[in-house]
């Protein structure tokens, strides 16, 4: 075979390879989008039939939507507390080189690296131990664990592209430290918070094994609600309530890129 | 005259940054110490609390938890499956990821965002979501047999799920999302002028890739295997959705024992054991890797 | 305006000491130039002065009061930056009436304030401007602005003037010298650029590792140098390897690396015999003439010599002026002309070089200057 043809053909595999897996990546989320239009009982891809039945039993169902505003409750909860940890803890980091600041972020990281599982049951041990009963708190606190170092290194990056002569400036001008960073630095890490607070809000929004732990009869989220209902049956419904976590997903990466672009776009008018 | 000094000097630390950052970090610290290093702690004193009949516990000091779990067989199996599942799951994973992170490296314009775009939105979906969407896809009576049959390839339906198979498909599909981001981070630093340098000297085009990128993304492949490892040793999800039985894995054990059965003892101390032996392993991938970036190369 | 004093000042990082027990005084209203080397301190000693950076050990006194531990925002000092750190979320006109806001100035009063400051930088046009949108040379003035807004008692300008182009930035230095006559503030102004500091300073001071070398006029530092480091780092000169041969009433006889012993005034300074000196012949006390009617050899028998004769090796052309470089007995030595001078020199030709024996500059083995004016 001569050198072109062989090279179109390895460009041929080459493309057919990761469209292939492209593919294969965006079926389930297909899957989920098209049998929450199906009409029957019993969940089959392709569905037979479609109606909204489904759509319409999900906002008639005082159970989902009260795990819908659990969900939104908690989601809230975690974002707000990971992204003031998060952002603290990387202002300091950033600062200074103390013991403190160089031992935290190893230690930030680590509940991403053990199983969700094994958080879950640890949490759930202690909330027990020390009397924590409020599951909307303890669900907060997993999902913070998870949360705050995704903030952490997104605002580790924005803080290192930051020129923090402005600080000392804004210092040297007479501002004392606060006053600097309310006038100085958040404006200019504004779009960095939003973007972490966004991820925040998703991650917690769509985790379930921590959750599974740690719920209670009556607070349950959208996802632990979803994976109990699977137990018994599979039903279109899991693809409704499915079908809305994703689009909560997908609207939350278009509010970052348009977070992003806003900047960009404000400095070109 | 020292003491005098010594309280401007106090006074100059006081004033000085650190106090600033002190106050900055203790939050994040104080969380942190309170619901993670402690409830941590308190695990393991769980692992040495004995079983009780009526209750998840009963205050005690004893190994026996541990015994229970070290002298089952049914733990044994247990365990032996999650790593198993852990090597198979994480081999297939990293290997598609390096193939599809090159593939969005090389990528450009819509395409590339198509295709990260495609990484990043699973990322943020729920396991919920990614694993019992495979069950219509995978069932007997489902897409892939009647695909299968229907282009005659098998004449009856095979059960990819509930089983194995099943399993495999939806952890790797859980884990290759993040194998691929800590490959790709690494590839989108690397200098594509060395491909061609080496392309220039003769190398073909698998060949390039495998001389010059594979070393370069090493660090990358490293932090996914450990990722994806550490998942797929713990996974829950997906042998719980798609296997069957015989998939049952240690995360799966744990939920019964905390849960249904409450021995929490046995629970804490199996988890602790779990953790211990995947961070053998994880140390041993990580020196594995780091032996092959900085060791001598064979020229 | 106000007077500066550092006693004693010291600042370590970990194992490098970046300032080394430094003493400076800074009279009322005076330009003084910090001028050094990169990695001699001078940024930093100027960051104390603000209050950036708390010094390890020793004083900051401005106008007579201990502000050593007081934080820049309390301090009455104020920075212009090497990179100008504009705020680039703010107009112009926001970032020059920030320091006003920090202040507590009303909004009215603020404004006004800051487009009078942007008057005196002739940047009033520019007021709703995005900083970003500036070119260098605008920003420094703005950043220039800012500063004096809040009417300093001392301005700080740490290398403002390094990231313009030659032609802007010598334009710029004379500004600055301006402003600095207006204002009547004590500026501090860090550069390592010898030109800038003669052109804008009333005084130099001159650090190294950590230490201020020598402080004073222009003039005086250029003329009276304190050690080998300042006359390399002040200008270009020929630097010339010898030791003592003899000891005269007012100085020396030193052999040198030309093969000839040459007459070394060094005053009452203590050298004797065998003694290594460095000698600087500065390319401006250099009498270069044509040897046609040479004597011949380079040395007059065994008398110390005030003249060496040499072929011009190389010739370099550097626009307005020309370089020659003449070998004698195998030492280099340069000389330099305006193009157009009266007499004009070919590679190859055999010159003769003089010069007076009280222009030399000697300095010792450890680089002290031997034999200073009135020393």
């Amino acid at each position: 075979m001569s050198r072109v043809s062989r090279e179109s053909v390895e460009d041929a595999l080459f493309r057919a390879g990761y469209w292939l897996l492209f593919a294969v990546i965006m079926l389930p989320i297909v899957v989920v989008f098209v049998t929450s239009f199906q009409q029957g009982e019993y969940l089959t891809f392709p569905p037979s039939e479609y109606s909204l039945r489904w759509y319409g039993e999900f906002f008639a169902s005082e159970e989902w939507l009260s795990a819908v505003v659990d969900s939104a409750t908690i989601g809230i909860g975690a974002s707000v507390l990971a992204t003031v940890l998060g952002v603290t803890g990387s202002l300091a980091v950033q600062r200074s080189d103390s013991v403190l600041t160089r031992v935290l972020p190893p230690i930030i990281l680590l509940p991403l690296l053990l199983p969700p599982v094994v958080i879950g049951l640890t949490l759930l041990i202690y909330v027990n131990r020390i009397g924590l009963t409020s599951a909307y708190l303890n669900i907060v606190v997993a999902h913070t664990l998870w949360a705050t170092p995704l903030v952490f290194f997104v605002m580790q990056s924005v803080f290192a592209r930051f020129d923090w002569d402005l600080r000392d400036a804004g210092m040297d001008l007479g501002g004392r430290p606060s006053r600097v960073f309310y006038h100085v630095v958040l404006p200019n890490v504004r779009s960095g918070v939003v973007i972490s607070a966004v991820i925040a809000f998703i991650v917690s929004l769509q985790e379930f094994i921590m959750a599974l732990f740690l719920k209670s009869y009556y607070v349950k989220t959208v996802p632990v609600l979803a994976w109990t209902s699977l137990e018994s049956s599979l039903t279109p419904m899991v693809s409704v309530v499915s079908a809305f976590l994703v689009l909560a997903s997908i609207v939350g990466v278009l509010v970052a890129a348009a977070v992003m672009n806003m900047e960009w776009l404000a400095k070109q008018l | 005259m020292a003491t005098e000094s010594m309280f401007a000097w106090l006074g100059r630390r006081i004033k000085s940054q650190d106090t600033g950052s002190v106050m900055l970090v203790a939050p994040l610290a104080a969380f942190e110490l309170l619901f993670f290093v402690v409830p941590f702690l308190i695990l393991v004193r769980m692992s040495l609390n004995e079983s009780a009949q009526a209750g998840p516990y009963e205050s005690g000091l004893t190994l026996d938890a541990y015994r229970s779990v070290l002298d089952s067989g049914l733990y044994h199996d247990l365990v032996f499956f999650s790593f198993k599942l852990g090597v198979i799951a994480t081999t297939i994973a990293v290997l598609l990821a390096l193939f599809y992170s090159y593939a969005a490296y090389r990528a450009t314009g819509f395409r590339k965002s198509l295709l990260l775009f495609s990484i990043i939105l699973p990322l943020l979906t729920t396991l919920v979501v990614k694993t019992y969407a495979w069950r219509p896809l995978l069932a007997p009576n489902g897409v892939l047999n009647d695909v299968l049959m229907g282009i005659g390839l098998t004449s009856s339906p095979i059960q990819f799920a509930p089983g194995m198979f099943g399993t495999v498909v939806g952890q790797v599909y859980i884990v290759f999302p993040y194998a691929v981001l800590a490959i790709y981070s690494v590839l989108s630093t690397m200098d594509w002028d060395t491909v061609e340098a080496a392309r220039d000297l003769g190398a073909s085009r698998p060949r390039s890739f495998l001389e010059v990128v594979v070393p370069e993304a090493l660090p990358g492949i490293a932090v996914a295997t450990v990722v994806s490892f550490a998942w797929s040793v713990g996974a829950y999800a997906a042998p719980s959705q798609l296997g069957s039985g015989q998939q049952t894995t240690f995360a799966m054990e744990i939920e019964n024992l905390m849960l249904t059965a409450f021995d929490w003892p046995a629970g804490a101390a199996f988890s602790l054991l779990m953790l211990g032996g995947m961070l053998v392993v994880s140390l041993a991938i990580m020196r594995l890797f780091t032996g092959s970036i900085g060791g001598v190369q064979d020229v | 305006m106000a007077s500066v004093t550092l006693s004693d000042l010291r600042k370590e990082y970990g194992d490098l000491t970046a300032v080394d027990g430094l003493d400076l005084d800074v009279d009322d209203g005076e330009l003084l130039c910090l001028l050094g080397p990169s990695g001699c301190g001078k940024s930093t000693t100027l960051r104390m002065l603000g209050g950036l950076e708390t010094p390890t050990d020793g004083d900051v006194h401005i106008d007579g009061e201990p502000v050593t531990d007081q934080p820049p925002y309390e301090r009455n000092t104020s920075m212009v930056f090497q990179s100008w750190a504009l705020f680039p979320h703010k107009s112009v006109l926001e970032n020059v009436a920030f320091g006003l806001k920090m202040d507590g100035v009303g909004s009215d009063e603020r404004e006004e304030r800051a487009r009078e400051m942007l008057e005196v930088v002739e940047m009033s046009e520019f007021a709703e401007s995005d900083p970003e949108d500036l070119s260098g040379g605008q920003k420094q003035r703005v950043a220039l602005a800012r500063s004096l807004a809040i009417e300093p008692d001392v301005l700080l300008l740490d290398e403002p003037l390094s990231n313009l182009d030659k032609r802007l930035r010598e334009q710029m230095q004379l500004e600055l010298r301006n402003i600095h006559d207006a204002v009547e503030t004590t500026f501090v102004h860090v550069t390592h650029d010898q030109n800038e500091a003669f052109t804008l300073a009333d005084s130099i001071a001159i650090m190294n590792n950590g230490q201020i070398e020598q402080i004073g006029a222009p003039r005086e530092v250029y003329d009276d140098p304190v050690s080998l480091f300042i006359e390399e780092f002040l200008g270009d000169t020929n630097l010339v390897d010898a030791t003592v041969a003899s000891v005269t009433d007012d100085g020396v006889v030193a052999d040198t690396a030309f093969d000839a012993e040459i007459e070394v005034p060094t005053g009452d300074a203590a050298v004797a015999e065998d003694d290594a000196l460095t000698l600087s012949f500065r390319p401006e006390e250099l009498d270069v003439a044509r040897a046609s009617d040479a004597d011949g050899g380079a040395t007059v028998e065994s008398e110390p010599t005030t003249a060496l004769t040499g072929d011009i090796t190389d010739v370099l052309y550097r626009g307005s002026s020309v370089r020659f470089y003449v070998d004698i007995a195998g030492e280099s030595l340069f000389f330099e002309q305006s193009v157009g001078a009266d007499t004009e020199f070919s590679v190859g030709d055999t010159v003769e070089v003089s010069w007076h024996p009280s222009d030399l500059l000697a300095f010792t083995g450890d680089g002290e200057r031997v034999g200073r004016g009135g020393e």
